[in-house]
């Protein structure tokens, strides 16, 4: 565990409605770090994501750099510097590539800023800059999950929440994506959680990785540590080690 | 040739009145899903208190901005109070509650200022443009620039102003908009501020036509609703251009098919929504719906 925690999860459960998903889950996140959360489906992993940004319904507490976020509106999450890019990228579809971009901004004030921005959004994803005026549901998986990261971006998030970004994507456009992800968090210093399916790709990238099972962390380490376990390797890796 | 155009004018006329209500309708319907079923009664409360204003003896214009204003107000605090508990409830449930709250302003409408008719001046001048055999009322011309100045407006909030972008965002992924920060619950607010406001305007537009009574929008509800549907729930701009469409039919049809008359137009806009909503449901400028599984 980092000394300098600036993500702080205890004893958080979360559901929907009568339905409790998650039970008791406790983990920790360093200023700056990438998290990855494995598991297999259906053990919470979009639900804890969807519980820091305030989605679902939450007991215990979630701390961000000290400040409380629990039970919070979505809204005012989102306005306490927490982005979260969704599984299915939840881009506004009908709207502009470049409208897209500029709601990730809406809270912020100061003109001369967002247009900084753009600027940096479009070095990350060069592509989204030759499409600023098509709608965004004319674009390939692809350049959708780099447009909701790019929107998530806009906000200048102190925590950004990745769920599945590789969901349905080809393997170098995902490689590329996390290759990205990694270069934002060195450059910017932003905090990441990222939930994802394809274990190896997550633990290239992390620091620290959390394995979910039925609701529960099962196992926490670094990521060289998780990925050196036995039971994960069998589990989320595919081989023996 | 000139009788035909001159029809034509007419129904342009009369379609910019629908066009105001079926804006209104679709305003709504965009960012909550909502058939209002109780904008017109909505529109004709509106129109009371602008009534209410020039008797105290307020100048029209002066009334008419104090009424945008109440409307505007009204209309939040119909979605704050009314519409937020049954957010997200079933279709039935919410189409139950707009029908409720027709029957409700109708009338408290009939309560506050009885069912009696009564004048409702009419702000613009009585004469017309002579051009070419074609007369064209100045009050004509002034329902058509009103409309034209709402739908100038509406496309400015929309297109150049944060708030615009931001309610497009509801209305196109409430649950997006509220993780890029958007308040989402006051959007939907004021996109009832603005429907009632857009509607008050055509109250005021079809009241000086009409007579001001408590059943004044009746009839227009059913145009506007046939202007929706033709042009599609989902577009403003649509819902103009079927307002218009509707209005010049409806004249046609009156002046040049024998037994329809001035008696069966009424037939014409139901005949419309029962036409679109057979051949193309989602209207002409709708975007179909498609549901993924």
């Amino acid at each position: 565990m980092s000394t300098d925690s600036f993500l702080t999860i205890s004893d958080l459960s979360a559901g929907y409605g009568d339905a409790r998903v998650l039970h008791g889950v406790n983990l920790s996140v360093g200023r700056g770090e990438i998290c990855a959360i494995l598991g297999p489906n259906g053990a919470g992993k979009t639900t804890l994501l969807r519980a820091l940004s305030g989605a679902v319904w939450t007991r215990g507490s979630v701390r961000l750099d000290g400040a409380g976020l629990a039970r919070r509106s979505p809204d005012a999450i989102a306005r306490r510097g927490v982005a979260h890019v969704p599984e299915g990228r939840g881009t506004f579809m009908p709207l502009t590539v470049e409208e897209n971009l500029r709601l990730g901004a809406f809270t912020r004030r100061g003109r001369g800023e967002v247009e900084a921005d753009l600027d940096r959004i479009h070095g990350y994803f060069p592509v989204l800059k030759t499409r600023l005026r098509q709608v965004a549901g004319s674009l390939s998986g692809g350049e959708q999950q780099m447009l909701a990261i790019g929107r998530a971006l806009m906000s200048r998030p102190r925590l950004l929440l990745l769920d599945e970004p590789s969901l349905g994507l080809a393997p170098l456009v995902t490689r590329e994506l996390f290759r990205i992800v990694r270069t934002i968090n060195e450059q910017e210093r932003t905090t990441v959680v990222v939930v994802e399916q394809n274990a190896h790709l997550a633990l290239d990238i992390a620091q620290q990785a959390h394995v979910l099972e039925s609701g529960r962390i099962v196992l926490s380490g670094s990521a060289d540590e998780i990925r050196a376990d036995e039971q994960v390797a069998q589990s989320y890796l595919g081989y023996r080690v | 040739m000139a009788g035909f155009l001159q029809q034509l004018v007419e129904g342009l006329g009369a379609g910019a009145v629908y066009a105001s209500l079926a804006l209104a309708l679709v305003l709504i319907y965009q960012f909550t899903g909502i058939v209002n079923f109780a904008q017109g009664e909505m529109a004709m409360f509106s129109t009371y208190i602008a009534w209410q204003f020039t008797v105290a003896g307020l100048p029209f214009w002066l009334a008419l901005v104090l009424t945008l204003a109440v409307s505007f107000a009204g209309g939040m605090l119909i979605e704050r109070i009314v519409i937020r508990p049954v957010e997200g409830a079933p279709e039935l449930t919410v189409v139950i509650v707009t029908v409720g709250l027709f029957i409700f302003v109708n009338a408290a409408a009939g309560w506050i200022w009885t069912f009696l008719i009564k004048d409702f001046p009419n702000p613009f001048p009585g004469g017309a443009v002579e051009a070419g055999g074609l007369s064209v009322g100045y009050s004509t011309l002034g329902v058509l620039a009103v409309v034209a100045v709402v739908m100038g407006l509406l496309y400015l909030l929309f297109q150049h102003t944060k708030v615009g972008l931001g309610m497009r965002a509801v209305a196109a992924n409430p649950d997006s908009a509220r993780l890029v920060g958007i308040r989402v619950g006051w959007m939907l607010a004021l996109g009832w501020g603005l429907a009632a406001t857009v509607g008050a305007v055509s109250g005021i537009l079809v009241a000086p036509l009409l007579f001001l009574e408590p059943n004044m929008m009746g009839g227009v509800l059913i145009y506007a609703f046939a202007a929706a549907t033709l042009g599609g729930f989902d577009s403003p701009a649509g819902a103009v251009a079927g307002g218009l469409t509707v209005g010049v039919a409806e004249t046609l049809a009156g002046a040049y098919v024998g037994f329809i008359g001035s008696d069966l137009k009424v037939g014409v806009p139901l005949a419309i929504i029962l036409f679109v909503l057979l051949l193309r449901p989602q209207g002409l400028f709708g975007r179909a719906v498609v549901e993924r599984v």
